[in-house]
């Protein structure tokens, strides 16, 4: 029994003995094996580093390679579009001769800037009236982009005709005021282009000279000054009337009333708050207007051109006239002006356009319309004399040495819209065409003044 | 199409008020009765008497004058050698476009310029000169006279046609019979021409009713102070200012004055 014992543990020690070695030498072995797995997992993660770097540098160079292409699919669209036929758009103004010659380089350099072809045509505001109406029922335009009257402008936009620019226009950029012509509700239909300045009278330097003849400061020096050149022999009257179509002479009367009366005084004349036949009006018409025209001081209505040429050849001593008769005459360095005593403010007349609902070319008007109210577009055309900017950002450098006169005689004047332009309608054909028959029959004052308030809107 | 239906429209805007509302007969008592059409306040008076009362004397100056100038001058150079070139100059006022004769007729009665004037200067007459279209005493007239030398190669080439139908033999037997030149021109020459004159009243008359481009050319508003205005330069006015339904009214008025004149000639001219 004994051995028996003995034998099973024997036998037990040596199965416990080979299971332990078999444990140990199988433990061995997974060790062995994690260790080696353990090595092949390092092995793997670096890989997978190395791998991860080389695809981070491989999409690196994917990326570039795709900014290149893309940059170069860009330059190519635009060497396609350089290449393919621009459109041509049509601009519609009333400039022709020496004022088209004005206008033409800036529109040269927004071809040359853009590539958008521009054909320039002559039409006056009073041809377009008759033309427009018609063309806009039809869904047609004969312009893409138009010079026009302010007022119709503002007509025309709340009825459809024109398009909406606010987006296209910062205020800010321009002189205060400058769009309030064209703006509905906030809503801007044209564009401030360059403007005029109707500063006053003016003279030649050397005829002042000739005739010891000085710029007035007050009232009786005015009259005095007209007394003087109405002595001198050659002159037939002192003043030169100029006329078109009732204009100018509606620019010397508007100066007038904003000297003699007040800038608030033509401001309510164009709002309507103040009547043409009140007791104000009237006196100041009876006191400066009709008291010279019964004088013999102001010449019967000239074609304004031809009496431009009369007076610069000395038939009549003043003329009355904008600030774009420096691109007019031979020698502007000539030229001397001045206001009447006690003004103090100036019309400022800005060129309105505006894109017309209708343009096959809206995107490209667009582009037209935002280079002529830019700084770079106004100084071009200002540097062609006789102009004056919207654009604030316009340097005083960039106008002629004449025109920069007439800008600095803005300066502490308060700039103030033109009575008729603003009215504009019916009204403007009857304030023309009564101040004629004025001109001719200043004892008819009168029926005037009661005819041009007949008419106010 | 192209007649009939801008005839009626202009016909039925002119009863609507601008919103588009039936106002019946208002706007013709407003247009019509207003100070620009008829405007006698005052009279006898100087320009302006409204642009019908301008267009009524455009016919009573205008046309007598237009018709026996061309009927002079085709009498003077019925037999002249050369005469179709003296014919050809006067005609050129005719075929000249009324805008270019617009312009011309401003330059002739300028009072730095004009030839008038200098004409005026050359007798002695130089306190006279003046811009005659500046005038209201005078722009009408300077305008209708403009208006006869541009209208005269109408009616003298007319004439000129119509005195060739006459046979030599009429004036043959009359110079035989122991007529005189006064009574062989009216009893012979005078009589028949009259369908040719009628021809050219009925065609001046129209224009005259019609007339536009020459004073809108001179003075572009009808001034000054209204005094040459027309029918028709108020009808313009009227449409570049918006005022489409008083536009129609003028347009439909003036449609009746020229159809009345038209239609009557043309009778009687086919009951003859």
């Amino acid at each position: 029994m004994q051995e028996k014992i003995e034998l099973a543990i024997t036998v037990l020690v040596l199965v416990s003995i080979i299971v332990s070695a078999s444990t140990l030498w199988y433990g061995m072995s997974i060790i062995g094996e994690v260790s080696n797995l353990t090595s092949n997992v390092a092995d793997l993660t670096s890989t997978m580093v190395d791998l991860t770097d080389e695809l981070s540098s491989l999409a690196e160079t994917v990326g570039a390679s795709l900014e290149k292409l893309e940059n170069i699919t860009d330059r190519l669209k635009a060497i396609e579009d350089q290449l393919a036929p621009k459109p041509t758009i049509t601009v519609i103004g009333p400039w022709s001769g020496a004022e088209r010659e004005a206008l033409m380089p800036v529109l040269y350099e927004f071809e040359r800037r853009t590539g958008i072809n521009v054909r320039y045509r002559i039409y006056r505001a009073e041809d377009l009236a008759t033309l427009l109406p018609a063309q806009f029922d039809a869904g047609k335009t004969p312009g893409d982009l138009i010079f026009m009257w302010a007022w119709y402008v503002k007509d025309l936009g709340p009825d459809g005709d024109a398009l909406n620019v606010t987006d296209l226009v910062d205020e800010a950029d321009f002189a205060p005021g400058a769009f309030d012509p064209v703006k509905v509700d906030g809503t801007l239909y044209g564009g401030a282009y360059t403007g005029k300045v109707k500063p006053g009278f003016w003279y030649r330097e050397s005829f002042f000279e000739e005739n010891n003849l000085t710029e007035p400061e007050t009232w009786p020096e005015f009259e005095e000054l007209l007394y003087n050149i109405s002595l001198i022999p050659s002159i037939v009257n002192p003043i030169a009337t100029g006329d078109g179509v009732g204009w100018p002479i509606s620019d010397i009367v508007d100066h007038v009333l904003i000297a003699n009366g007040s800038t608030q005084l033509q401001r309510d004349l164009i709002a309507g708050n103040v009547n043409w036949t009140s007791t104000q009006v009237k006196n100041i018409f009876n006191d400066t207007l009709v008291s010279w025209l019964k004088a013999g001081y102001f010449s019967e209505p000239i074609e304004w051109t031809t009496a431009l040429d009369l007076w610069w050849g000395g038939d009549y001593g003043l003329y009355f006239m904008g600030s774009w008769i420096t691109g007019m005459v031979d020698d502007p360095g000539d030229l001397g002006v001045f206001s009447l005593p006690g003004t103090e403010g100036l019309v400022f007349c800005a060129d309105y356009c505006f894109i017309p609902t209708y343009t096959e070319y809206p995107d490209e008007a667009k582009e037209l319309f935002k280079f002529l109210i830019s700084e770079d577009g106004q100084a071009i055309q200002v540097g062609e004399g006789g102009h004056i900017a919207t654009n604030v950002h316009v340097a005083l450098e960039d106008y002629p040495p004449v025109d920069r006169g007439v800008a600095e005689l803005m300066e502490g004047m308060e700039a103030l819209l033109d009575l008729d332009d603003t009215i504009g309608g019916e009204f403007q054909t009857t304030f023309w065409d009564q101040l004629q028959y004025l001109w001719v029959h200043p004892e008819e004052l009168d029926a005037v003044l009661a005819a041009i308030q007949e008419k106010v809107p | 199409m192209f007649v009939i239906f801008p005839v009626l429209q202009t016909l039925y805007i002119s009863f609507l008020s601008p919103s588009g509302e039936f106002v019946g007969l208002e706007n013709y008592y407003d247009v019509l009765g207003s100070k620009d059409i008829v405007n006698l306040e005052g009279f006898p008076k100087y320009p302006p008497l409204g642009a019908m009362i301008h267009n009524l004397i455009w016919i009573a100056i205008h046309l007598p004058l237009s018709l026996f100038a061309g009927l002079a001058l085709a009498i003077i150079l019925r037999d002249v050698k050369g005469a179709s070139v003296v014919k050809s100059v006067i005609f050129l006022g005719m075929v000249t476009p009324l805008i270019v004769g617009g312009i011309m007729l401003r330059f002739t009665f300028d009072g730095q310029v004009g030839i008038l004037n200098g004409f005026l200067n050359f007798l002695g007459f130089g306190e006279l000169a003046r811009t005659w279209t500046a005038y209201p005493e005078t722009a009408l007239f300077a305008e209708v006279f403009g208006g006869v030398w541009l209208w005269t190669g109408f009616s003298m080439i007319l004439y000129s046609a119509g005195l060739a139908t006459i046979p030599k033999d009429y004036y043959e037997a009359a110079k035989i019979d122991g007529a005189s030149p006064f009574r062989t021109f009216f009893r012979i020459t005078l009589p028949l021409l009259k369908p040719v004159t009628l021809v050219i009243v009925t065609m001046t008359v129209l224009w005259e009713l019609k007339i536009f481009d020459l004073v809108y050319i001179v003075n572009k508003v009808g001034g000054p102070g209204k005094s040459t205005t027309v029918l028709a330069l108020e009808m313009w006015s009227r449409f570049v200012y918006r005022y489409y339904n008083e536009a129609a009214v003028i347009a439909t008025f003036l449609t009746l004055l020229t159809l009345v004149v038209a239609v009557g000639m043309t009778r009687y001219m086919v009951k003859k």
